[in-house]
């Protein structure tokens, strides 16, 4: 286990900023060529349930380093600044290191950062990025995939214990994701998204390095006796995304417990004003499924993301 | 002129967020139209105060008659974020200079982004006013995107010094100028600088090129002096000049000046100690088009961009 600086900068005021890998290598080296995979997280300063994985995933390997066949990295904090100082975006800048990729070595600080981490994952098998929404919604564990990219990423996905497996379309403005860039660049990358922004959701955290010790194992990464527990997940394939946006502005109090199996109209919450005491909206399922996102922060405008619900082609739907 | 409700949205605890258009009704149906857009973001000064002073200018200082395309101009997109300090959408921290065209069906920003495009896309012409979205000073200039349905020829009837001819990147295509360009306007993005108190000397020049524009397309019957032959910048002619060492940053040179290859441009001094850790010189003969605008600098920052000439 050895852990390296993959980028430093020095900070105006006596600090100096840093991203950490660690990485670890079988026992013993062979000549055989081995696999690699990186686990990366904390893009979004705000996102920590990937700290709590990383955290699991690096006290299992040290505690089964007999086991390891591949070399595994982790980065548990790419957007380090950020995730000291509960700041989504790279701070001083504001930006989304998910919108700046692949970046370059004469770009701005930011650019930088995000072009030293592709750099250094680069020449990876797989890379999971894992991602924990935002502080407005809570997910369920879930991988998202590019169709572009699907006929090498979706049998890894389905590897990974998580519940629900979303595929969409190519958007432009993604290219400049780590997952596009990394994908473009020979690595098979999965975003993961699960939890909420600013917390752990314990469960989770158990179930996502089960999937990721299954996976490995499944690439001949670790080598253990342990069967790993891998969910069959459901996919977008056979279904839609329907989406529940606020009619208006209001505090929003949900009804439901995330990740309900819902039936069409039943009450997902109220929005309400609490200064005169009356309910603004209430809010119906448009359709039956699995409630899959659900919002948190319970302040909404006009048009914030209540919930997501996958519901099955159908008749009903 | 009228004002018009480009859109409202209410809010939880604060007044609602009401944005005005002011139109100003051409006296000749044939001449062309043009649509100004202001501050989308709270840091966005300048773009705030040339909008709100182009309103004054037409509704004031120019006899209605002299006015003949349309012209409608919203000086402000985003009060709640101007009024509380942010730079972006106050509740997500989103860029609503990137979420065009908008989706009327979406999330809160696609929403406004949409409003705002619907009240807008249908014009001849169309000026983003817009800053940095790196800490940079720069001098105003023209930001004219790649898209394939750009025209630099008439980009050059603002006369301002520089036309920054940008290669288009993914995240391009969901801001204002590109999908305005993309419904068939001739857009462009006039980039003030950051600065966050009036600088008078550069809204004055901002003002006059977007008259000086609007006197040479023949929406306002209005001639100012000539303004300058815009050079065509592109990625090759700007130099780079980055700060190896962070600290306190000391310019000696500023955005606009002309510099000499060898030139002391600038310092960088220890924070703590005060001792000067490296100087900045130009590493060639150029303008200074941009330079950083934070003093306390980063290890790697770009200190300065150049317009090579000679
Ligand atoms: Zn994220």
């Amino acid at each position: 286990m050895t852990t390296t600086e993959i980028f430093t900068s020095e900070l105006p005021v006596g600090e100096r900023f840093a991203i950490q890998r660690t990485r670890f290598e079988p026992q013993k080296a062979g000549s055989k060529k081995i696999k690699r995979i990186s686990i990366v997280s904390g893009i979004h300063g705000d996102e920590l349930e990937g700290q709590l994985v990383i955290y699991l995933l690096a006290k299992w390997l040290k505690e089964n380093s007999d086991k390891i066949r591949g070399i595994i990295d982790i980065y548990p904090a790419v957007n380090s600044l950020g995730v000291d100082t509960i700041t989504r975006g790279f701070p001083l800048y504001e930006v989304d290191l998910n919108r700046v990729f692949p970046g370059g070595e004469n770009e701005f600080l930011p650019g930088q950062v995000v072009h030293a981490l592709s750099h250094d994952v680069k020449g990876s098998d797989i890379a999971i990025d894992i991602h924990s929404s935002n502080i407005f919604l809570r997910e369920i564990p879930q991988i998202r995939i590019n169709k572009e990219f699907s006929p090498t990423t979706l049998p890894l996905a389905k590897e990974l214990n998580c519940d629900f497996i979303w595929i969409h379309d190519a958007v432009t403005v993604l290219e400049a994701t780590f997952s596009h860039t990394m994908n473009s660049l020979g690595t098979n990358t999965l975003v993961v998204e699960m939890g909420v922004g600013m917390r752990l959701t314990k469960e989770y955290g158990t179930q996502l390095l089960n999937g990721i010790l299954n996976l490995m194992q499944k690439e001949g990464i670790i080598e253990s006796d342990e069967q790993f527990e891998n969910r069959e997940p459901f996919t977008s394939e056979i279904g839609d995304v329907f989406y529940l946006n606020a009619p208006c502005s209001g505090l929003f109090v949900a009804s439901i417990d995330h990740c309900a199996v819902i039936k069409k109209g039943d009450k997902i919450g109220d929005i309400v004003d609490p200064l005169t005491g009356s309910i603004l909206a209430e809010l119906f399922a448009p359709n039956k499924g699995i409630l899959f996102t659900l919002r948190e922060y319970p302040v909404v405008y006009e048009g914030s993301l209540i919930a997501r619900i996958f519901g099955e082609n159908d008749a009903e739907n | 002129m009228q004002k018009i409700e480009i859109f409202r949205i209410d809010s939880l605890s604060r007044a609602p967020l009401v944005v005005h258009g002011y139109l100003f009704k051409g006296s000749n149906p044939k001449a062309p139209s043009i649509a100004v857009v202001g501050a989308m973001e709270g840091n966005s000064i300048l773009p705030l105060y040339c909008a709100s002073s182009l309103v004054d200018f037409l509704n004031n200082k120019i006899d209605k008659e002299r006015i003949e395309g349309d012209i409608l101009i919203i000086p402000s997109i985003n009060h709640y974020a101007l009024n509380i300090g942010e730079r972006y959408w106050p509740l997500d921290k989103t860029n609503l200079n990137m979420m065009f065209p908008g989706y009327g069906l979406g999330e809160t920003t696609q929403r406004i982004a949409q409003k705002l495009f619907d009240a807008i896309s249908h014009y001849n012409y169309g000026i983003s006013l817009e800053t940095r979205v790196d800490q940079a000073h720069c001098i105003p200039h023209i930001k004219l995107l790649k898209s394939g349905y750009e025209d630099i020829e008439s980009a050059q009837k603002f006369g301002f010094k520089i036309i920054h001819h940008k290669d288009l990147e993914s995240t391009d295509t969901v801001s204002l100028q590109y999908n305005w360009q993309l419904w068939g306007a001739k857009a462009y993005s006039i980039v003030c600088p950051s600065e966050q108190q009036v600088d008078t000397a550069f809204s004055n020049q901002i003002l006059q090129a977007m008259l000086r524009f609007m006197g040479k397309t023949e929406i306002i019957d209005y001639k100012l002096f000539h303004g300058y032959q815009s050079n065509i910048l592109q990625k090759e002619s700007i130099e780079i000049i980055k700060s190896p060492r962070s600290g306190i940053f000391i310019p000696y040179q500023k955005p606009g000046h002309y510099v000499s290859n060898g030139q002391a441009i600038g310092e960088v001094v220890n924070a703590l100690e005060g001792n000067v850790v490296h100087k900045v010189t130009a590493p060639c003969d150029g303008m200074i088009t941009c330079m950083f605008s934070n003093s306390l600098i980063l290890e790697n920052a770009v200190a300065f961009r150049i317009a090579k000439i000679g």
